[in-house]
């Protein structure tokens, strides 16, 4: 279909691999071979793949991780305590608090009043699952999540508690989950990035550390796509300057660099033919990938009436089953919009507004395409909001502040036991009393549902075997369909 | 040299985390490149880099050079412990002296001992000590400089505040010698005075709001800033007005009245009704709005704008707001004088809890009598800028916050006497003579408010029988009143000369640098790393594995600094030179060029090291005679090009076999491009620029601003000088592999990708260099195809094409220009692209057939690797 199908690519390749004396070696070859356009791992699904993985059969073949970046409200969404209403505008007693730290923001309240939900509270599904008014369309869709109410973390501040959840570490430096599932794996899918990152909203920033590739080769790294100009960066040809230009302009480049070849053997050429030929094939697969045309109404209806205005989480929702069909390994969607200090119960109306339809959607999406099964969804942010309020309590307005000992997230999909809530945390959804479930132990956890045991995928730096889950983290078994500790 | 001296210094135009706000580093990065064309000798740039502080006499030049370990980020998010990130701060300036200059991952010590080298965790925080000494805060300034930092102006500008000083330093001495005649002036004068008259006096200048409160409720002086603002006061009360108010809104009936005051009538507040001005009356602002030529909310603009506040008060209760703009909540944003449990407060909050300058008088004023208060802010956004007076004296404070680091209230809050901070902080009594300055007063002048001595009974009194504050007052009257003329001019003069220079000052650019505080702070191990886990205290000292005689040096920075470029000192030499044969080779001789311990790689040829170190250090580390002696050695000049045979026996060069064959660099791939072009603008020096980038990157992923492209000149800048915000770096350096600056980096890993093809051929800076580049080769390469073909290929790799090439490259040309001249508005199209106009006497058709061959020349393998 397009014109480099019989591309000098090929020509290249018969070449090097033919010409008399190369002599290039075959430990070299190999080692080019396995380079993430050439090779098929023997047992995995994914180009570029290290050897030997995935470890065992993977439930999920690729995540989308809906990252909801500010913190939400776990007592204002999930965790229901009703047992706050006796106790509204108390203050936080120390024997709960235990020495947390606060960030300044509150540290220096004079009181600390509990502030219940003003939000109603009911049980979905056969799984009886408690959520509140906000999101009801994900109720509608409870029996298909498992939620973990017993997440907790050490972070009390945004960007280093991002950086903890995203990279297993509270310092910038390290890779990041989807750069490790990247490296690990490789990708489904030559002609789009294996590890895709979308941002929406304009509430507490981000960096591009947070889906970097730290001490990993950075071909690892998310690559954006976004909603305004250039869906991936540069992917478009200038004005002026057709494809079919650009195809013959990518020939005669190959021809140019293959005689530089012949003349060099210098072995970065033949990896450079390659990047222009998988330019190409973005410079198609990507335009194909956005168009939404075919899209029909009923997909835009599920997913609520946002989702056909690019640059919205809703789009970006709609972007993400799009990109897990055409093979991508690892869909991230940011959505910043969270971070509720004050004015709460207007400002999460406002974000769930644009969150909870088309989370569901995303999944009734996903399911009815038969993607769910091998699908991994995760919805989660990097900690959890006080219980106490945060400024002024009144009878309709609260704020809260960060929380890192206990807050809620949901999963779905490949691996993950559906219509199920675990774990507990305490009258004040203050602490844990039930199944921890760490970062860390949820970072394990993502990945056994690919078939990595996150011991094992590890990266050589200054001497040390780095991991994603550094010297921690622990399957969290119950969140599971399947038994993590068997072999298959 | 420069490019990747800045990413082993981790610089950047931005702070980092999470809001990553702008701050001004480039005048350090002024000074390295500086250092790079003088070829100062490396041990002397090292040690200015680390110590020139501490060195005796230390210039200007030598204290903006340590700026290298002001690099670093550092952390505004709201909330933060500020003592987290302070531990940070210390902990990369250990990490990152040591791998630029000794090739040691000391940072693995900072939570146990090193799992290798000889480098023990307390050895760590020994060095920590070193680095732990700078009177700095954990939270950083949102926007701009944080401190410590200084003024550093640029040569020129050096010499011009040099001439003001002077000039100030002759008008003080001019006036100075004045004073005899002066003091005789005012006798004389005084004389004269009407004895029975009763002229009250109060400093005038600067003065933008006065209510008396004698005759009405509205003011006597305002300064209106706004066409909304009004003098007609706005009556509000609790009854009328909920819980809170945002921003003005009206309504009230009950005016607060007036009675008996202090000076003629005053206004008297019953706790539930207040005053408020509509629009801007007396406004001030922080970050000096209008001051900076970026206008309002300017990061460039040190200082906020100063103000003074004052007021006579007769409170009935001990809590109240006195004079405020800010917002009528509990815990209000803004700026507000309030009495609080009958001590005076003043509150600049720019975020509550933690970000502002908040300070209460310690001793409490007695209810129920007359008190004058003043408040006087500098702008030096420090608690130390600002002074209460009561009744004259001034008072001595208790901080409670000094921690601004952000722009003030955004939403202007209206003047308000006696409300704002919400409806339990209405004043309860009376408020006469209210008064805002748009400078602050000095001490005397708030001693003159607190005196209500008439000037007539002053001169009557003798003068050892005057107070400081009615000497003070009687002459100051004097002197804005009878001053003759002829000595009138010299203290126009003085008050002149001040403002010229004060304003000039406050108008420079700064630089963060080191210093060290008088007294050292208590180091700690801190045990697992971790900031509230103090161990054992630790004082300076060097890793004894390496320092041969570590009591030798002094334990300062300096002590430091030396010790690392001393000939004894095993690591030095060598990890640089190595990084000066990996600029030149694509890597060192020791490959892992940030460590030289026990897990990186062992030198390929560690003689040669060796002999590069010494004859470094002998020549008096000279780093243009070594680059020289490198690039112009039998093993550098050696063809890239060998036998097959050759290249499998050594596939990497290792051994040295070949010369060297590697990838460009981000800012190479880019300079080059502009350069071949006739793009590249060779301007030295400056502040950092901001070249073509896709649109909206800034907005998506944070706040701050958007990203506001330049023009001109400015897009064709050396990549050196690319704003670099580190939590979205230019991302086609970043493509290219550069380095984001979150931290050190000394080795590039250079990567091939397909996001790099779509760069080089979709990019602006590209298309734009290729299309500039074909009027080049249209005008300057011969007239024909061939003739332009070849010069054009030439220019990019430096050798003739051959005749396969050339065809090959006739024939791209060919269909290019059959295809472009049947679609002349495509060509047009294409050959628009970048700000630089197209020469029009070129014709658009063929131009842009040439510029499809540059820009396929300038794809090349063989252009983007060095061979």
């Amino acid at each position: 279909m397009h014109p480099l199908v019989d591309s000098p690519l090929r020509i290249a390749r018969r070449r090097f691999l033919g010409q008399a004396g190369v002599g290039i070696g075959m430990a070299a070859l190999a080692e080019l071979l396995q380079c993430d356009l050439f090779a098929q791992s023997a047992g995995s699904n994914g180009i570029g793949a290290l050897p030997g993985l995935p470890h065992v059969a993977p439930k999920a073949k690729r995540v989308i991780y809906l990252f909801q970046s500010g913190a939400p409200s776990q007592l204002d969404l999930f965790d229901y305590k009703p047992q706050l209403a006796k106790m509204q505008g108390t203050d936080l007693p120390d024997s709960v608090r235990q020495g947390q730290r606060l960030t300044a923001m509150t540290a220096a309240q004079t009181s600390f009043p509990i502030a219940q939900s003003i939000f109603t509270f009911t049980q979905y599904g056969q799984s009886g699952a408690w959520l509140s008014e906000l999101l009801p369309h994900t109720a509608k869709i409870a029996d298909d999540l498992c939620f973990i109410k017993s997440l907790h973390t050490e972070q009390i501040n945004h960007d280093p508690a991002v950086t903890f959840a995203q990279t297993g570490f509270q310092l910038a430096g390290r890779p990041s989950l989807g750069a490790w599932v990247s490296y690990g794996l490789g990708t489904m899918n030559q002609d789009l990035p294996a590890f895709v990152v979308m941002i929406t909203g304009n509430g507490q920033a981000l960096a591009e550390r947070q889906w970097g590739t730290g001490f990993l080769p950075s071909r690892y790294q998310g690559v954006k796509l976004r909603s305004v100009g250039d869906p991936v960066l540069y992917v478009s040809n200038p004005e002026g300057f057709e494809a079919s230009q650009r195809a013959r302009f990518i020939q005669d480049l190959e021809k140019l660099n293959t005689l530089e070849f012949e003349a060099t053997q210098n072995p970065e050429i033949p990896t450079r033919i390659a990047q222009y030929e998988m330019a190409f094939r973005m410079q198609a697969s990507v335009p194909e990938l956005t168009d939404l045309s075919k899209e029909p109404q009923h997909t835009f209806d599920l997913y609520g009436p946002d989702s056909k205005r690019p640059g919205t989480y809703a789009a970006n929702c709609l972007m993400a089953r799009r990109l897990a069909e055409r093979g991508v390994r690892f869909i991230q969607v940011y959505h910043r919009a969270w971070d509720h200090h004050s004015g709460l119960p207007k400002a999460i109306r406002a974000t769930c507004q644009q969150v909870d339809q088309p989370s569901a959607g995303l999944i009734q999406d996903l399911k009815e395409r038969g993607l769910l099964d091998d699908t991994l969804v995760i919805w989660a942010g990097e900690f959890g909001r006080t219980v106490y309020s945060q400024g002024k309590l009144t009878a309709d307005d609260y704020g809260r502040d960060h929380h890192p000992r206990a807050f809620t997230i949901w999963m779905a999909g490949g691996g993950v036991k559906p219509g199920i809530t675990l774990g507990e945390t305490d009258d004040y959804g203050y602490n844990v009393t039930a199944d921890p479930v760490h970062v860390h132990d949820l970072n394990a956890t993502i990945l056994r549902c690919l078939g990595i045991d996150h011991t094992r995928l590890t990266f050589k730096y200054q001497g040390r075997n780095f991991r994603l889950t550094d010297t921690a983290g622990r399957v969290f078994q119950k969140a599971l369909n399947f038994n993590a500790s068997a072999g298959a | 040299m420069a490019f990747p001296w800045l990413d082993a210094a981790r610089y950047a135009d931005s702070n980092g985390y999470q809001t990553d706000g702008e701050r001004f580093m480039w005048r350090w990065r002024d000074w390295v490149i500086d250092a790079f064309n003088r070829n100062m000798p490396y041990d002397q740039f090292t040690v200015e880099q680390l110590a020139g502080d501490l060195l005796p006499n230390a210039t200007l030049s030598q204290k903006i050079a340590t700026g290298f370990n002001r690099n670093h980020r550092g952390n505004s998010e709201g909330g933060i412990v500020p003592e987290e990130y302070a531990a940070e701060y210390v902990v990369d300036r250990v990490d990152t002296t040591s791998t630029v200059f000794l090739g040691l991952t000391v940072g693995c010590a900072r939570c146990h001992n090193h799992k290798f080298d000889p480098i023990s965790q307390k050895e760590f925080y020994q060095l920590f000590a070193y680095f732990n000494n700078v009177p700095e805060h954990g939270k950083f300034r949102r926007v701009g400089n944080s401190p410590p930092y200084i003024a550093a102006p640029l040569p020129e500008q050096d010499a011009q505040l040099k001439r003001l000083d002077a000039e100030l330093a002759a008008a003080s001495a001019a006036w100075a010698a004045l004073q005899p005649d002066v003091a005789q002036a005012q006798r004389n004068w005084e004389r004269s005075l009407d004895t029975s008259a009763n002229v009250g006096w109060a400093p005038a200048r600067g003065l933008v709001a006065y209510y008396s409160f004698d005759t009405d409720l509205t003011p006597q002086v305002a300064v209106l800033n706004t066409t909304r603002s009004s003098r007609s006061p706005v009556y509000v009360s609790r009854a009328d007005a909920s819980t809170t108010l945002r921003g003005e809104q009206p309504v009230g009936t009950s005016a607060p009245g007036l009675v008996s005051g202090r000076i003629g009538r005053a206004a008297n507040f019953d706790g539930k009704t207040f005053l408020q001005f509509g629009g801007d009356i007396a406004g001030f602002d922080s970050y000096g709005a209008g001051r900076g030529a970026l206008g309002a909310n300017d990061p460039t603009v040190t200082y906020d704008d100063g103000y003074t506040m004052a007021a006579w008060i007769y409170p009935t209760a001990p809590s109240g707001a006195i004079v405020t703009r800010d917002e009528d909540i509990v815990e209000p944003n803004g700026h507000g004088l309030n009495l609080r449990d009958g001590k005076i407060e003043y509150d600049y909050v720019t975020k509550w809890v933690d970000e502002g300058i908040r300070l209460r008088t310690q001793k409490p004023l007695a209810l129920n009598q007359w008190h004058h208060v003043a408040l006087t802010y500098t702008g030096s956004r420090w608690a130390s800028g600002v002074k209460i007076f009561v009744d004259g004296e001034n008072q001595k404070l208790e901080i409670l916050l000094d921690d601004v680091n952000s722009q003030g209230a955004v939403k202007r809050e209206p003047l308000r006497i006696g409300g704002g901070g919400g409806p339990d902080n209405r004043f309860r009594g009376s408020l006469d003579d209210v008064r805002i300055y748009n400078r602050a007063l000095s001490p005397a002048e708030a001693g003159m408010l607190a005196d209500l001595t008439s000037v007539n009974a002053i001169a009557s009194l003798s003068e050892d029988k005057r107070t400081a504050a009615q000497a003070d007052k009687i002459r100051d009257y004097f002197l804005e009143h009878a001053l003759p003329a002829s000595l009138a001019q010299a203290r126009t003069r003085l008050a002149n000369a001040q403002t010229s220079r004060d304003s000039f000052y406050q108008s420079l650019p700064t630089v963060m640098v080191m210093e060290d505080m008088p007294t050292p702070r208590e180091t700690h191990i801190l045990i697992r790393g971790m900031y509230d886990r103090p161990g054992e205290v630790v004082t300076p000292a060097l890793p004894a594995a390496l320092a041969s005689s570590p009591t030798a040096y002094p334990p300062n920075r300096l002590g430091l600094a030396r010790w690392l470029v001393d000939p004894s000192n095993p690591l030095t030499a060598r990890v640089t030179v190595n990084r000066f044969w990996q600029l030149c080779f694509g890597a060192g001789i020791v490959k892992t060029a940030e460590d030289f311990g026990s897990q990186g790689e062992v030198p390929s040829h560690p003689e040669l090291l060796d002999w590069l170190a010494t004859e470094f250090v002998r020549t008096g580390w000279d780093v243009k005679a070594l680059q020289k002696t490198i690039v112009m050695s039998a093993t550098y000049r050696q063809s890239s090009r060998v036998s097959p045979d050759v290249r499998a026996k050594d596939p990497d060069n290792r051994l040295l076999a070949r010369g060297p064959s590697a990838r460009l660099s981000a800012d190479i791939v880019r300079d080059q491009a502009l350069s071949i072009a006739g793009l590249l603008v060779n301007k030295i020096g400056g502040p950092s620029v901001k070249p073509y980038q896709p649109e909206g990157l800034w907005n998506e992923i944070g706040g701050g601003g958007a990203y506001v492209q330049d023009h001109g000149d400015s897009l064709y800048r050396r990549s050196v000088y690319t704003f670099w915000r580190r939590t979205i770096p230019p991302p086609s350096m970043a493509n290219f592999d550069a380095s984001a600056r979150e931290s050190h980096m000394v080795r590039p890993v250079l990567t091939n990708t397909p996001l790099q093809a779509l760069d080089l051929m979709n990019d602006v800076t590209f298309v734009e260099a290729a299309r500039v580049f074909a009027e080049r080769v249209m005008k300057e390469g011969g007239p024909s195809h061939r003739e332009r073909i070849a010069y054009a290929f030439r220019a990019a790799t430096a050798r003739m094409p051959t005749a396969k090439e050339t065809a090959l490259l006739e024939d791209a040309l060919v269909e290019n220009l059959e295809r472009f001249k049947a679609k002349s508005d495509a060509a047009l199209k294409y050959v628009s692209h970048g700000e630089r106009p197209r020469d029009p006497k070129l014709n658009v058709s063929e131009l842009a057939a040439y510029t499809s061959v540059t820009s396929l020349i300038l794809n090349l393998n063989e252009v983007v690797m060095k061979d």
